[in-house]
């Protein structure tokens, strides 16, 4: 009988604490809010760090180590819960993330700022710069340009920007430490190697003007080489500038080599 | 909120039918020492510093006498600074002060009470060694106690003082309050343990057996925590923790000594935040503990050392390293 009634003692506080303070946000107005978001940006070799000046095995046989690493990110843009789209605005819309401006951890931050309040689900983002940026001139690249060039991320201004960078070494079974330099880019208007990639996020971001919230993108780096096509240093890929056959098949292993690894709401 | 309500009823329903089956099979429990509760990182405090009040970690002390005391327990972890494999590894020491007791009401029903002060330190490589104080979340049981007696052999005993069988089983239902501050930037470390409290008020459910003789006892203890959520839609993951100590006593003249290895484990759910689930932050633990107490008049002085068997938490991205407590104890 005790027992019994033990039970129904352990039930009633059951049912008490099961009574959770839920305030619903779900009538939040979020209209004419916003917040900031920082990408966060990890180079990685599969699930290792990337590190400069350390040799990475590829196939075939091959490896590589870099030192220096490079890609310009564009034209990012945000899916809400609710299927609206925010593009960041345009003039600001274009970063150079480089591996040496990395922090402790080898994480490179782009911090957005005034996002519209939501919650989003979404983000996609550009690799390199697409013909219609490049096509305002010089004039109207703003800051960007002399950024660029400081970085070494431009070849002349009508060959245009270098999309990606990468500069070090890379041996075969017969060669060692000979130089590696993937310069890829888009040709003037001739050849356009723009790409976008389109990652869901594990979870939401909640953007708000009390919020920080955080996307912590992974690019493998390996995937430049052994992605949607492998290739090989020994067949041509040791030099990669301005071929047409080669740099769309970079290009398009880069846009495939980032993924979200996690987001933080905080 | 009414599925949450539903989801609530679940568990109850299941830990119910649990306590049923010990009831029908077996005797089962009290244990006093509880392993301790580890949550997972960003979003598991409940598993490292705000734990510390948790079941895996013990109630009360061997011979579950009635105190006040004092205990001391330090912990452990490595965490990963970042998503590689190859990334710095952070170390994180927690340091657990409590008060506690075990109050007595009646015969059948005792109170434990615990009341933690924190101080946790991680030490990141290149970077500034963090350093986090305040008062941890305290928790409060009610027990209730069944005694078990000797059947009255050959029917011709008429004797009303029924002899105690040794066993006896023990039903907890408490509260853990959230005294200790969350802070809510810190849920984005790789541990999310590192808070000093939860935030949330918590539903704690045990069930124990002890068994004890004057040479020697077992203590066991289930417990199953209900975590609320947090001001911060922040809500760590429900958790079961589970413990079985055996301990001889060693009598003599002026004090008594009672040496034990017991087996204690956590298991977490994933912490949810905003209504979504996270993760990599659910977990599993299985510890050893060696230990032993000693009374001395009022005094119960205890101390042990617990070491992991095997663990998986926050996704592997934490490592628990071993956990090492003190305690003194007035008998009431």
């Amino acid at each position: 009988m005790k027992f019994i009634k033990f039970t129904f003692a352990l039930l009633s506080c059951a049912i008490i604490t099961s009574c959770s303070t839920d305030d619903d946000n779900s009538s939040e107005n979020l209209t004419g809010q916003t917040g900031n978001v920082v990408i966060k940006f990890d180079n990685g070799v599969g699930d290792q760090d990337f590190v400069f000046g350390t040799s990475y095995n590829k196939s075939n046989e091959e490896s590589f180590k870099l030192n220096n690493l490079k890609y310009i990110i564009s034209n990012i843009r945000f899916k809400d819960n609710e299927g609206n789209t925010f593009l960041y605005p345009i003039e600001k819309n274009v970063f150079i993330v480089s591996e040496d401006e990395g922090n402790n951890a080898g994480e490179i931050l782009l911090t957005l700022e005034d996002v519209n309040a939501a919650n989003y689900t979404e983000v996609t983002f550009g690799i390199g710069i697409d013909q219609e940026r490049f096509s305002k001139g010089a004039d109207g690249q703003g800051d960007f340009l002399a950024k660029a060039q400081d970085a070494g991320m431009m070849w002349s201004w009508a060959s245009g920007y270098k999309f990606i960078r990468f500069d070090g070494a890379f041996s075969t079974n017969t060669i060692t430490d000979e130089g590696l330099n993937l310069h890829m880019g888009s040709v003037g208007t001739s050849l356009d190697n723009y790409k976008e990639t389109t990652l869901s996020l594990p979870n939401s971001i909640l953007v708000r003007a009390d919020k920080n919230p955080e996307i912590h993108i992974k690019a493998d780096i390996m995937k430049v080489f052994d992605g949607v096509e492998s290739v090989n240093f020994a067949d041509g890929y040791d030099q990669v500038h301005v071929d047409a056959v080669e740099t769309p098949i970079i290009a398009t292993n880069v846009a495939a080599m980032f993924s979200v690894h996690h987001v933080h709401n905080d | 909120m009414i599925g949450l309500q539903n989801f609530n009823f679940r568990l109850l329903a299941g830990f119910i039918f649990s306590l049923t089956i010990q009831l029908m099979y077996g005797h089962e429990v009290k244990p006093p020492c509880e392993s301790h509760v580890y949550k997972p990182l960003s979003p598991l405090c409940d598993l490292c510093g705000c734990s510390t009040g948790s079941g895996s970690f013990g109630f009360g002390t061997l011979g579950n006498s009635n105190f006040v005391g004092l205990r001391y327990i330090n912990q452990n972890f490595e965490s990963r600074d970042g998503i590689f494999i190859n990334s710095p590894k952070s170390k994180e020491v927690f340091n657990t002060y409590q008060l506690w007791a075990q109050i007595p009401v009646n015969n059948s029903i005792n109170i434990t009470v615990n009341l933690p002060y924190q101080n946790l330190t991680r030490k990141r490589v290149n970077a500034n060694t963090e350093t986090l104080r305040g008062l941890g979340d305290a928790s409060a049981i009610g027990w209730y106690k069944v005694n078990f007696y000797k059947k009255e052999s050959d029917a011709l005993t008429f004797n009303t003082e029924r002899q105690p069988s040794g066993h006896v089983l023990q039903f907890g239902l408490g509260v853990k309050l959230p005294t200790g501050k969350f802070e809510e930037a810190l849920a984005d470390n790789v541990n999310p343990g590192f808070q000093v409290g939860t935030g949330s008020v918590d539903g704690v459910f045990s069930l124990g057996y002890n068994y004890g003789t004057n040479k020697f006892g077992l203590n066991t203890l289930m417990t199953y925590y209900v975590k609320g959520e947090n001001r911060n839609d922040y809500q760590f993951g429900n958790q079961f923790s589970y413990s079985a100590n055996f301990f001889t006593a060693i009598s003599k003249a002026n004090y008594n000594i009672m040496p034990f290895v017991g087996i204690s484990g956590d298991m977490y759910n994933k912490i949810r935040q905003f209504g979504e689930t996270i993760a990599d932050t659910d977990g599993n633990i299985i510890n050893t503990t060696v230990g032993s107490e000693l009374a001395i008049e009022k005094f119960i002085f205890g101390l042990n050392y617990t070491l992991p068997l095997s663990q998986n938490i926050f996704g592997g991205n934490v490592t628990s390293k071993n956990r090492f407590s003190l305690y003194v104890n007035y008998a009431l």
